[in-house]
C-alpha cells in the first residue's frame, strides 16, 4: 500500500520511462502539483544520465550530423517557438474543461463511473473515472492485484485517513476499505486496474458485476 | 570559440561544461557547441538505443534527439538541469515516442509523450533549485563507484535496458523482492531519495 505520494520504486520506473501510458499519467498529475515528488524525480533522471554516461559510447557517423542540419535548416523557424506556447494540462486535453460534465455512468448508491480504457490504445489496464457524491459512500471492497489511483477533484476518507486533490494511492488484495466523500465537492478519481475490484459486503458481492 | 575539457568538470554551483555548450545552442543557435554537443552524447545515445532492443534505429533515434534538442534549447535553464540530465529525459521521451509510433497510427495518439514524460525546466512555475540539483548530481557520480556491482546491474537494466523490476528479476532469476531491496539500498546510499513518504 502506498499513500499520498508515490514510493520511491515507482518513481524510478517513471524515470526510466517503463510505466504503461496511464500509470505514467497518474505520476504526471501527481507530479505537477507536488514539489516535493517534482524534486525527487529529477535527481532519478540525474541517476539515469549518470548511467547513460557510464555505459559504453557507440560512435555514430557523421552523416547522422548532416541529416540533423538538413533537418533543422528545413523548418521554420516557428516549429522552434511552438515548444514555448503554453501547454494545456494533460488532463483537460483527455477529458475536457469539466469533469463534472462527463457522460457518467450511475452504478451503486452514490457511486458513478466512467471508463476511459479506450483512450489508451493499445495499453492491457483498464482506466477508469469514478465520483462519489459529496458525503456519499462507496461499499467496501477489496482490489485484485495493484490499483493506482489519483484524486482529480474532492476528497475521501477511509480507515486510513483522507486523500486530497493530486494525492495518490496504490491499493492492492489486502486493502479493503470503505471510502467516503468528503468536504462539499463530489470526489473525482481516476484509476488504473490490472484487475477488477471485488466486493466484500454480503449483499453487494451480488452486484459484483456491476463494480469494477 | 569553443574550448572543451575532455571530460566536465564535476559542477560547483556553476554551469559544467556541457551545460554551458546547450545554453548557447539555445541563446545563439550556436552550431559549434551543438556539433560539440553531438560528439560527446550521441554515442551515449546510440547505445541507449541499441540496449533497448532499438538496434535498428539506433541513428535514427540520435538524430530524432538532436533535432529535438535544437528545437527545445531556448526553454533550456541550466539553474533547473545539467545538460547531460536535460539531454537524457529528452532520449528516454524520443524512444518512447518512436516505439508509441511503431505501435500505432498517430491519429491514435490523444496524450502526447511530452504530456506523460516531462523535460525537467519545462514547467515555469518550477522553483530554481540549482544548488540541491547539482550537489545531488556530484553525488551520484561520486556514490556510483562505491556501489556493489549487484545493485549497478539492477539499476543499469531499469535505465539503459528499459526493463521493469519484474522482468529484471526474471532475467536475473532471483526473487522480485531481492531486485526491489538492491534498489532500495542503492538509491538509499546514493542518497537519491531521503526518505520515502509512506506512512
Amino acid at each position: 500500500m502506498t499513500r499520498h505520494h508515490p514510493d520511491s520504486l515507482t518513481l524510478m520506473e517513471y524515470s526510466a520511462g517503463n510505466l504503461s501510458e496511464p500509470h505514467a499519467l497518474c505520476i504526471r498529475l501527481h507530479l505537477d502539483k507536488c514539489p516535493h515528488c517534482r524534486s525527487r524525480v529529477d535527481t532519478l533522471d540525474s541517476l539515469g544520465a549518470v548511467m547513460m554516461e557510464e555505459q559504453p559510447k557507440v560512435s555514430v557517423s557523421e552523416s547522422v550530423f548532416d541529416n540533423i542540419l538538413a533537418c533543422i535548416d528545413s523548418e521554420p523557424a516557428a516549429e522552434t517557438v511552438r515548444a514555448a506556447a503554453p501547454r494545456i494540462s494533460p488532463l483537460q486535453k483527455l477529458l475536457g474543461e469539466d469533469l463534472n460534465e462527463l457522460p457518467w455512468k450511475r452504478q451503486l448508491g452514490d457511486v458513478s463511473v466512467l471508463d476511459i480504457s479506450e483512450k489508451f490504445p493499445g495499453q492491457s489496464e483498464q482506466v477508469v473515472l469514478q465520483k462519489l457524491v459529496a458525503g456519499g459512500k462507496a461499499p467496501a471492497h477489496t482490489h485484485r492485484g495493484n490499483e493506482t489511483t489519483i484524486v482529480l477533484q474532492g476528497a475521501f476518507a477511509d480507515q486510513n485517513g483522507v486523500f486530497n486533490q493530486w494525492d495518490f494511492v496504490v491499493l492492492n488484495e489486502q486493502d479493503e476499505h470503505k471510502p467516503i466523500a468528503v468536504g462539499c465537492e463530489d470526489c473525482i478519481t481516476l484509476s488504473v486496474l490490472s484487475a477488477p475490484v471485488k466486493l466484500t459486503g454480503k449483499f453487494t458481492r451480488l452486484l459484483n458485476p456491476f463494480i469494477r | 570559440m569553443t574550448t572543451l575539457d575532455p571530460k566536465p568538470a564535476k559542477p560547483e554551483g556553476r554551469k559544467d561544461p556541457w551545460s554551458q555548450l546547450l545554453d548557447k545552442v539555445g541563446k545563439y543557435q550556436d552550431r559549434e557547441a551543438y556539433h560539440a554537443l553531438f560528439e560527446h552524447f550521441g554515442p551515449q545515445i546510440k547505445y541507449y538505443a541499441m540496449a533497448n532492443g532499438l538496434a535498428s534505429h539506433a541513428e535514427e533515434l540520435v538524430q530524432e534527439v538532436f533535432v529535438s534538442i535544437w528545437r527545445r534549447s531556448c526553454l533550456y535553464d541550466w539553474r533547473k538541469a545539467a545538460a547531460s540530465t536535460w539531454i537524457f529525459t529528452i532520449a528516454r521521451n524520443q524512444r518512447i515516442d518512436m516505439l508509441r509510433k511503431m505501435q500505432r497510427s498517430s491519429a491514435e495518439m490523444l496524450v502526447e509523450t511530452e504530456d506523460l514524460w516531462q523535460i525537467p525546466g519545462d514547467n515555469e512555475d518550477e522553483p530554481v533549485t540549482s544548488l540541491h540539483r547539482l550537489m545531488s548530481e556530484r553525488r551520484i557520480r561520486e556514490s556510483l563507484s562505491h556501489l556493489p556491482e549487484e545493485q549497478i546491474t539492477v539499476i543499469a537494466k531499469v535505465y539503459m535496458e528499459n526493463k521493469s523490476h519484474q522482468m529484471v528479476a526474471d532475467e536475473l532469476d532471483i526473487p522480485l523482492g531481492t531486485v526491489k531491496s538492491r534498489v532500495r539500498l542503492a538509491l538509499n546510499k546514493l542518497k537519491v531519495i531521503l526518505q520515502d513518504q509512506n506512512v
